[in-house]
């Protein structure tokens, strides 16, 4: 602000120029971490409701089960995008999401099953894959490691514990009625899935911008160096960023779970890798110190935008893969120029 | 005779193979500036982070006010009084200034929500009294994408506006303009009269002895002269840092 600068703006003019205007809007948009995801988004949907407002026959964007399938399938990848957005940020990765997805899933089904009420088991399994993300985040930091090997090891350690520990057959989820009616049902026209996403996105985002513990997150991704020198100590930051990591995998894990009624210990391969690309493609870099939520969430809604059309103009499913493939490299790319416009 | 505000006895800082410490004996007393010089590599910046407590050191004792004390880590240094200022600035390009300003010991609310606003301006009244660095117009720029001078004062605000009882300066003209330089030895010369000593780390002889009142010459890791004001001249101290 010019004016809180007092006498000492008389001596220094301002040399950054403001555009006035829409252009100077969209300078002030671009020049934040969300700012090319948001311009993108906008510009894509704006695409995919005029075509869907056109050819309302051929192409059924607008059509309310559409609509509603995208609702329902966003927030599996979205949830587990927040917690990988957010460990990112802070500079490390864990690749075992996945893994924790379906494995916290199965187990709280066979607790279930076992006859422990559905709302102990979830709140148990999600501190449960908490616990396995953070035991990543210790074992890397103890021996020095890279947390995206460690991780590795663990998303095929935990993938094989889910054979381990129920075999390979499908389990039914049988949680009360009450349970479904919290994480599958809805409120109003709107999912509770898309529901819980949504206020995740909104309690993680204030959060990072806004409270002392996401300052530290920035730091600590940042120049964790400089942050260890201030007195904030990233061992500890990161950990807790492991943590969130992994409870947001067992959430998602469960609504899903709770929203099909049964689990596949197959299901979430591949999600990790998704969820990087959903935080990337939301601006998130991947050398950390740099993203946002808001970000995460349209990168996430993004990458399904794109499903769904495919989708919608019955695209073969590899097109999905091509499409999203070149998404992460333009997305990266877009990342670097901005990072460079704040001089690294 | 008072007891030293910090002191060092026989403190050894070692990384593997190499000492970058050997058997430091250092102190420093109430209202007073104490010049750090020596080569490169001498151990300078070194006994700088292990009284930050950032690198404690491998042995050896340190004592606060004559208490036996352990700096291990940023807490404990802080809890000394000592603010520093570091060689390498120790910032986040990514960050905001403001961010950068109050890191660590960020103004907040009861349940830990920032008080942006209030950091916010405190970070602009700081950088535009003290030092007064020219061209930063806004708490909200990056870091990344100041000057290194600009990046300098931000450091120097941060230190000065968390000032206790003792300031490590780790060579923190080196990027400054002659008017800045001019400033902050100014500044550093009138803490005296504000309770605050400083330890003042530099290559350049005349600024040390234009503003310290005490000298110690480093060299390979050890303290090789500790000489006063009235006892020594800028042609001395210059012999000695070349001879050592």
């Amino acid at each position: 602000m010019a004016d809180t600068n007092g006498n000492a703006q008389a001596v220094a003019p301002s040399r950054i120029t403001t555009r006035g205007g829409l252009r100077g809007l969209l300078d002030k948009l671009l020049a934040t971490s969300a700012g090319n995801i948001i311009v993108a988004f906008v510009l894509i949907q704006l695409a995919c409701i005029i075509a869907g407002l056109i050819w309302s026959e051929q192409f059924r964007y607008l059509s309310p089960s559409n609509i509603s399938i995208m609702l329902k399938a966003i927030p599996t990848l979205g949830i587990i995008a927040l917690g990988v957005g957010f460990l990112m940020i802070a500079g490390e990765f864990d690749l075992s999401v996945g893994s924790i997805y379906a494995f916290t899933a199965v187990v709280c089904s066979m607790l279930i099953a076992a006859g422990l009420s559905a709302w102990l088991a979830a709140p148990l399994m999600i501190v449960v894959g908490a616990a396995i993300s953070m035991s990543n985040g210790l074992i890397a930091m103890r021996f020095l490691l890279p947390s995206f090997i460690v991780s590795l090891g663990a998303m095929l350690f935990w993938k094989g514990m889910i054979f381990f520990v129920h075999g390979a057959q499908a389990i039914r989820f049988s949680g009360s009625e009450s349970f479904k009616e919290a994480f599958a049902g809805s409120l109003g026209p709107i999912q509770m899935p898309f529901v819980w996403f949504f206020v995740l996105t909104v309690l993680f985002h204030f959060t990072l911008r806004h409270h002392r513990f996401g300052n530290h997150v920035f730091a600590v991704g940042g120049n964790a160096p400089a942050a260890t020198a201030n007195g904030v100590r990233p061992m500890q930051v990161k950990l807790i960023c492991f943590a969130l990591a992994g409870a947001c995998a067992a959430l998602s894990g469960i609504i899903s779970a709770a929203r099909v009624g049964s689990v596949t210990p197959a299901q979430g391969g591949g999600l990790e890798l998704q969820a990087i690309a959903a935080a990337v493609i939301g601006g998130v870099a991947l050398t950390g110190g740099r993203g946002s939520m808001i970000g995460v969430f349209l990168g996430s809604a993004l990458i399904y935008t794109i499903q769904d059309v495919l989708l919608l103009m019955r695209a073969p499913g590899f097109y999905l893969d091509i499409f999203v493939g070149a998404l992460i490299v333009f997305a990266a790319i877009a990342n670097q120029l901005v990072g460079r416009g704040a001089g690294k | 005779m008072n007891a030293p505000l910090l002191e060092t006895r026989g403190v050894t800082k070692r990384y593997g193979n190499l000492e970058a410490l050997r058997g430091v004996d250092f102190h420093i007393s109430a209202n007073e500036i104490v010049a750090l010089l020596g080569d490169n590599g001498a151990g300078k910046s070194t006994l700088v982070k292990l009284l930050s407590g950032i690198n404690p050191p491998t042995s050896g004792e340190l004592y606060a006010r004559g208490e036996k004390v352990t700096i291990n880590t940023r807490q404990e240094s802080e809890d000394i009084g000592i603010e520093t200022i570091y060689q390498d600035m120790a910032v986040v390009d990514d960050m905001e200034i403001w961010r950068n300003m109050f890191l660590g010991r960020e103004l907040r609310n009861a349940l830990g929500f920032l008080k942006e606003a209030e950091m916010k301006s405190m970070t602009m009244n700081e950088l535009s009294s003290g030092v007064d660095i020219s061209g930063i117009d806004s708490a909200d720029q990056l870091v990344g994408s100041l000057s290194g001078g600009q990046k300098q004062a931000v450091a120097i605000a941060r230190a000065v506006h968390f000032r206790k009882s003792i300031l490590l300066l780790d060579e923190p003209t080196s990027a400054l303009s002659v008017r800045e330089t001019n400033k902050l030895l100014d500044y550093i010369s009138n803490l005296r009269g504000r309770g605050t000593s400083a330890v003042f780390v530099t290559h350049n002889i005349y600024h040390a002895y234009e503003i310290c009142d005490r000298f110690v010459v480093m060299s390979h890791g050890t303290k090789v002269h500790d000489i006063t004001k009235a006892e020594t001249s800028v042609d001395d101290l210059t012999q000695m840092v070349i001879n050592s």
